[in-house]
């Protein structure tokens, strides 16, 4: 339906009054249930604290990768977790005066039921838990708040405490496991190592230098053995060429070589100077008594000739030649001899080497299996030991409360005004929304419904001749008993109105 | 004028026109009605004459006892007396654009709703009373409405069987004058819908039917015949009693009715035909008096719960 604000506003009034015990009833219920509500509703002192979880304290960062701060993601839920846990919630109960009665565990229960549900925890921001409490009793609610947030801070203390410390025990129990896993690794290798002297890490590396290095000694002494071999036939058939005497140059030889060169100093001096000249009549002299000594010489040769005698001036010696080769011959022999026994040695070595190369490699394996066991424990071992100690240091930090540290920002307060929905409320709203309710319902049907409820709109909208709108016909008596019906109607609204308002002087003035 | 004046003085020294009612409201509402008819329309002498003679025609309709207040209320009709009210000034008014519209000749109309519950039957009743208010005219009302009839209900103080239109449809001893009743309203006729509720529609079409309307018209040159039918979206009927009317009058209930149903009603009848829209039975609250409430409290409240 959509009517123009003339017409609007007088359907609205003509429904209203055709539905007006509708709407003086439900005025009535909506008032009724509001004033029962409002009377019943927990009155509602609230106390809050916030609680400033910070863990980020100056030592966080000299700790930095040597403790592990717990992470806390979602506080305010692991603070509900906390708090509504059996723990707590009976504490409360003990010291906030529910348990002064005796009381069985069914009304427990739903006590601690209660208390959870008029409990709200809310993280505000990423530090901050706001804890909140609704009481009817104002005392009650500030002791509760305050109550919680102590057991809160000191049970997620002592949580975090017990966790650092289950955590240190576990990574402890690893630490020594492992160590008894290294010891015995050790033990092992050490044994391993006394039966196998040889097998050391690298021992391949050296046995096959050694043998490289026989080899090469072996060749080089072949070759070597090869060449004083080729000396020594060498030598051999020089030496049958050789005579074993050989005639020493005479006296006499040495004289004429004397003249020889004399002759040839004359020669040059004659080419400058004269016959006369002392030199060259002094080399003449010379001459001549080489020449004579020569016959002298001659002379005696062949006197000692004749008789058979050796002279020692004109001697045989042994050819020097000879001795030498002679002696060649024995040294390459002996060189021949050497290099042959060294080539034998070498020879045996190598056979050695080999079959030590042999057994090293049998036991490699089995050394480097246990080398790596051991390594891998020893590693491991290490590693657990620094985790030891920085779990160490951080159930420390916990037992020392350094790590999260939890500080009552803005600590409980005894409210001393009422919170949330008071009496007032409920009366002021049952009065508007037992007027705004019909109305609404009303409105909303006119607007649901596309109906004619006015009789201008057949004339506007239709193009019809609309030729007159007749009014309900009311009869006198008709008109009396609307008179009758809204005179009740009206005392029932007063009587609805009085109710709520004397309703409201007495809780104004306390007595309910 | 002079003649008007004259005609009147006339019929009053011969005792033909008879004001019926004492109060002066109606006297003055159809004095209006008079001058506005006359003044519309150039009436001739000889129309004034006919008028005059057809006034007392009316004037000697033989009625019997008038309706007390109680009745009149109790059917929900309205009466001179009731003066300024609201709804009585809405028939009046359609009444008179009634009147103009048809230039002052008698004719058929067929009062018919848009749903059932409509009021068409409170609607053609009371139209047909606003035109009897009128001395010098008389109207009949036709009950048409078989399946549910209203008119029989006018006759409950009376115990005798009354014939009806099926009965005179059906039956060929009965004669008009049979079926047309005075009921205590000074020149309103009614014709019942009879003590059959069934009649085939073929009734409607027949020829008898059409005399009894033509007969009925020319009995009184004064005289408006309104059919009250069943509703529109209710009954095949409906349409074949509108082509036997003159004129038909659409009745839409205040807030049952739809703008698409307006539309088909107003689209079967016709624009032609369709002489107009009432919008009825608009629930406007009645005046309690709000006023004795300031004036005297105390006498109100007690009038409030006094039976």
């Amino acid at each position: 339906m959509n009517l123009k604000p003339e017409y609007r506003l007088k359907v609205l009034i003509n429904e209203v009054f055709n539905y007006r015990r509708a709407v003086v009833g439900l005025f009535v219920v909506v008032n009724v249930v509001a004033l029962i509500l409002g009377l019943v509703w927990p009155k509602g002192y609230s106390s809050s604290t916030t609680i400033l979880v910070d863990d980020k304290k100056i030592i966080q960062p000299l700790m930095q990768g040597a403790a592990v701060a717990t992470e806390v993601a979602d506080r305010a839920r692991l603070a509900r977790e906390v708090i509504f846990g059996r723990k707590i919630m009976n504490q409360v109960l003990e010291d906030t005066g529910w348990m002064a009665v005796k009381r069985t565990p069914e009304e427990v229960g739903e006590i601690v039921e209660k208390i959870r549900k008029r409990t709200s925890i809310a993280s505000l921001g990423k530090d901050i838990i706001k804890l909140e409490y609704r009481d009817d009793d104002a005392e009650r609610a500030f002791k509760t708040t305050k109550k919680l947030a102590e057991l809160f801070i000191s049970e997620s203390l002592g949580a975090k405490a017990a966790e650092s410390q289950a955590a240190f025990d576990f990574i402890d129990k690893q630490t020594e496991e492992y160590h008894d896993k290294l010891l015995k690794a050790e033990e092992q290798l050490k044994e391993f190592r006394t039966a196998n002297l040889d097998a050391r890490p690298g021992s391949d590396v050296d046995i096959s230098t050694r043998l490289n290095t026989l080899q090469t000694r072996i060749e080089q002494s072949a070759q070597d053995l090869k060449e004083a071999e080729v000396k020594k036939a060498s030598l051999e058939k020089q030496l049958s060429g050789e005579a074993e005497v050989a005639n020493v140059l005479s006296r006499e030889g040495q004289y004429r070589t004397r003249i020889a060169e004399l002759q040839s100093q004359l020669e040059t001096l004659r080419l400058s100077y004269l016959e006369t000249y002392p030199d060259i009549v002094r080399i003449k002299h010379q001459i001549e008594d080489l020449n004579e000594a020569i016959a002298e010489d001659r002379k005696a040769r062949s006197a000692a000739k004749a008789t058979g005698r050796v002279t020692v001036d004109d001697s045989v010696v042994n050819n020097p030649m000879y001795q030498q080769l002679k002696r060649d011959l024995s040294q390459a022999q002996i060189t021949v001899d050497t290099l042959n026994a060294r080539i034998s040695e070498a020879k045996r070595q190598l056979q050695q080497e080999l079959e030590r190369g042999k057994r090293v490699h049998g036991g490699e394996a089995t050394m480097s299996e246990l080398t790596r066991d051991y390594q891998v424990n020893r590693d491991i071992y290490q590693d657990l030991l620094k985790r030891r100690e920085n779990a160490r240091v951080s159930m420390n930090l916990d037992r020392e409360k350094q790590g999260l540290t939890f500080k009552i920002q803005e600590p409980a307060l005894l409210p001393l005004e009422p919170t949330g929905l008071r009496f007032i409320h409920f009366v002021v709203g049952g009065l508007l929304a037992g007027i705004l309710l019909p109305i609404g319902l009303i409105y909303a049907k006119l607007q649901a419904e596309p109906r004619i409820y006015v009789g201008q709109l057949i004339s506007e909208k239709h193009k019809l001749p609309l030729l007159a709108i007749i009014p309900h016909m009311w009869s006198p008596a008709d008109i009396q008993a609307v008179r009758r019906e809204v005179g009740w109607l009206t005392l029932t609204t007063s009587i609805t109105v009085l109710v709520v308002a004397a309703v409201s002087v007495l809780r104004l003035v306390k007595v309910i | 004028m002079s003649k008007i004046e004259k005609a009147l003085n006339k019929a009053r020294a011969t005792g033909s026109l008879r004001i019926a009612s004492p109060h002066s409201d109606q006297t003055e509402g159809d004095k209006q009605l008079t001058t506005t008819s006359s003044s519309s329309m150039p009436v001739s002498a000889n129309d004034i004459e006919q008028r005059v003679s057809a006034s007392a025609l009316i004037a000697r309709m033989r009625e019997i006892a008038p309706l007390d207040r109680h009745a009149l209320t109790q059917n929900r009709l309205i009466h001179p007396e009731m003066g300024e009210n609201g709804t009585v000034r809405a028939f009046r008014e359609i009444r008179t654009k009634i009147i103009q519209k048809t230039q002052g000749r008698n004719c058929i109309i067929m009062v018919t709703s848009v749903t059932g519950e409509g009021g068409s039957s409170f609607v053609a009743l009371n139209l047909s009373a606003a035109f009897a208010f009128d001395a010098g005219k008389t109207a009949l009302l036709m009950d048409c409405n078989f399946r549910n009839p209203f008119l029989h209900k006018l006759f409950t103080a009376r115990n005798e069987p009354l014939h009806g239109l099926t009965d005179y449809l059906e039956n060929t001893d009965i004669d008009i004058a049979d079926i047309i009743h005075p009921v205590g309203i000074e020149r309103l006729r009614v014709v019942p819908s009879g003590g059959r509720r069934e009649i085939p529609a073929e009734y409607f079409t027949s020829i008898k039917m059409k005399r009894l309307l033509d007969s009925i018209r020319q009995r009184y040159r004064e005289r408006y015949i309104i059919l009250d039918a069943p509703p529109m979206t209710e009954s095949a009927d409906t349409q074949i009693i509108a082509d036997l009317c003159d004129y038909v009058l659409l009745v839409v209930p205040y807030g049952q009715v739809t703008d698409a149903q307006i539309d088909a009603c107003a689209h079967a009848i016709g624009e032609k035909k369709l002489l107009g829209v009432v919008f009825n039975n608009e629930r406007v609250p009645p005046d309690l008096g709000w006023r004795n409430l300031l004036r005297n409290p105390l006498a109100f409240i007690a009038r409030a719960f006094n039976q």
